[in-house]
């Protein structure tokens, strides 16, 4: 027996969130919120935006009392008969789950010919990463992921739990939000030292989409390298494997690495863009066999997975887009701390690279030096 | 080796499903085999009598204290004659869902209890009339696959087991009998017969009122162990013989409620 760990105060994304974006990754068409007409209300549209349907059985007070079961077997059916899909999930809230709904009777009952992936979830786990592993659980049963690539993404699950409560946005009871440094005094110090030349590590270690708009800041390092001759001096790392993941975060790396194609060499694939939790410890030994006398480093996406002891006598740039993570990066000797805002509804539904602000600085500044 | 028997036990609230259960557990511990009892109601009191006035924590107490319930035995006791005894438990009354309660710590056991695979007999002890979705989580999650349902020849309590039937019907839950605990009212094993007969269903024992009952319980313990030789002690046994043994569950027809008080006349 052990007792439960540290309860999070601020807001996070819920379970019931969680499985959406996971019923996404597995390419869902359609995804039936089993409660409350506003649950996970503005991750729903974001997620709309992303090209998936998100609609909800709209529980009442009534339905709270008397229970959702028709109205469920009503939407899927609906659900079925307007928009054809060739892939169906069904999540469940705190409500359904409360009052002990079963997500399976209606799935049967209502008979469709699409496969249902049904998520029985509710947002009252400390480890949000539940409701991934609930979907995944589901998928595997329906067949639409085997056993391996099951057990991969549990593990990948476990070691991201770990790196949010070590460092990340699990780490605290509160952690105050912040918008970081700001971005043009960090672009003029990275152009400095461009000038200087030092040598610098560029690692893209982001997290799925959020890639998309990561992925702008070695491109823009790149550019500005290549404007002050000193290409030479930058090594670029970025976790995009195109063979790795649930269907359409191998996708992403495909977009991403076409769009990079003429303008920057990725030097070292650092895994894909599921294993941001695990590809650390790569980039450990790689800058411990090649590139040990590098003096600076830019990292995006999640730098916090990057273990220190590799990056060890550098100087660190980090950008993350959780303003939560501002706090615990400089606790760990990141010196410069920049966040993305507002990222996520910017790099859901794109196909290309999207700009990124701190992109946008480093380009503005070098031109006009 | 028999196939597992699952039985779930419902009747009004204070109509004696507990003492029921845990005496059918004890004689069918008796003739040798593998019993399991699990408690849903709050008053966590079906496995006191097999543990000799023993209370055991429950699974909600233990999760309510934040526990992580890993082991098995952190919450299956053992009692007279190898009994396995769990008690759910339950909120305080008035606040949260004892339902949810129910679905919450049976899908825990499920989890973690091996033996349970190696039961010939599963009983629970379900609280009061069907009400919500929580107190049928036990069938609807796949784990109990006859009910009984437990009456006396009063119009409440066969108002009750009417209810349940209802309930089972929609759950696609079949019957396998109705058992009279008697309150010692007039016509009482005709009337209880006769509500059986006209479910579709048949009685399977009527227990009589008896003080020895009341008194073991009083000292934690059932009839089958502390009074093993009278004659109440062999209805508990001839009742437990004959759960063993059934095969005749049936989809029950719950009757309109005037019939059911033209029975009870
Ligand atoms: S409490 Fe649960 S069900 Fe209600 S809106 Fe929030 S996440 Fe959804």
């Amino acid at each position: 027996m052990q007792q439960k760990n540290l309860s999070i105060m601020h807001p996070r994304p819920s379970s019931i969130v969680a499985a959406l974006y996971t019923l996404r990754d597995l390419n869902v068409e359609v995804a039936i919120l089993h409660g409350p007409p506003g649950c996970s209300f503005k991750h729903a549209r974001l997620l709309e935006e992303d090209g998936i349907r998100v609609v909800t059985t709209a529980l009442d007070e009534n339905g709270f009392v008397f229970g959702g079961h028709d109205r469920l077997v009503d939407m899927l059916q609906k659900v079925e008969e307007r928009f054809s899909p060739k892939r169906i999930g069904v999540v469940g809230t705190c409500v359904s789950m409360i009052i002990g709904e079963e997500l399976h009777e209606a799935v049967m009952e209502a008979n469709l010919d699409a496969p249902v992936i049904e998520v029985e979830v509710h947002a009252g786990y400390n480890d949000n990463t539940k409701g991934v592993l609930f979907a995944l659980e589901s998928a595997l049963d329906v067949g639409i992921i085997d056993r391996q690539e099951f057990e991969r993404q549990q593990h990948l699950l476990n070691e991201a739990t770990n790196v949010e409560k070590k460092y990340g946005a699990a780490s605290k009871e509160y952690l105050e939000p912040s918008r970081g440094d700001v971005k043009y005094t960090v672009a003029k110090r990275v152009i400095e030292m461009l000038k200087e030349g030092k040598k610098g590590i560029c690692i893209l270690n982001a997290k799925k989409e959020t890639a998309y708009m990561f992925a702008d800041i070695t491109l823009a390092l790149q550019e500005v390298a290549e404007n002050l001759g000193v290409e030479d001096n930058i090594v670029n790392f970025a976790n995009l494997d195109t063979e790795l993941g649930l269907p359409r975060v191998r996708q992403h790396a495909e977009h991403i690495l076409a769009d990079m194609d003429d303008n920057v060499k990725i030097d070292e694939i650092i895994g894909g863009l599921d294993e941001y939790p695990i590809a650390g410890q790569q980039v450990r030994q790689l800058i411990e066999a090649k590139y040990r006398d590098f003096d600076f480093a830019v990292i995006s996406g999640v730098p916090h997975a990057i273990p220190m002891e590799a990056l060890e006598g550098m100087e660190l740039i980090s950008i993350t887009n959780g303003p939560r993570q501002v706090h615990p990066l400089k606790d760990m000797g990141h010196e410069h701390v920049l966040v993305e805002i507002d990222l996520h509804p910017k790099t859901l539904g794109v196909t290309n690279i999207v700009e990124s602000e701190f992109g946008a600085t480093l380009r503005q500044l070098a031109r006009e030096e | 080796m028999n196939p597992q028997k699952r039985i779930a036990i419902y009747g009004k609230g204070g109509i004696g499903k507990s003492s029921t259960a845990s005496n059918v557990a004890a004689a069918c511990a008796d003739e040798g085999y593998n019993v399991m009892i699990i408690g849903c109601d709050p008053k966590s009191d079906s496995s006191i009598t097999l543990l000799g006035g023993k209370r055991i924590p429950t699974i909600l107490d233990l999760l309510r204290d934040g526990m992580e319930i890993e082991e098995e035995d952190e919450v299956v006791f053992e009692g007279y004659k190898g009994v396995k005894c769990v008690e759910v438990g339950g909120p305080e009354p008035g606040i949260g869902c004892a339902g949810r309660g129910i679905i919450v710590a049976i899908q825990k056991l499920k989890k973690i209890s091996q033996s349970m695979k190696e039961m010939d007999l599963i009983i629970y002890d379900v609280p009061g009339d069907i009400v919500c979705g929580g107190f049928v989580a036990p069938i609807r999650k796949g784990l109990v696959s006859e009910a009984y349902v437990l009456t006396s020849g009063e119009y409440m309590p066969l108002y009750a087991a009417n209810n349940i039937c209802k309930g089972l019907s929609r759950i696609n839950t079949k019957l396998s009998g109705v058992i009279c605990n008697s309150r010692s009212v007039s016509r009482e094993e005709k009337i209880v017969s006769k509500f059986a007969n006209e479910i579709g269903s048949e009685l399977v024992a009527f227990i009589p009122k008896e003080q020895i009952v009341q008194d073991c319980e009083r000292d934690g313990y059932s009839v089958l162990e502390k009074a093993g030789d009278t004659d109440i002690a062999e209805v508990y046994r001839t009742l437990a013989r004959n759960i063993m043994a059934s095969d005749c569950a049936v989809d029950p027809r719950a009757l309109e409620d005037e019939r059911l008080r033209e029975l009870t006349r």
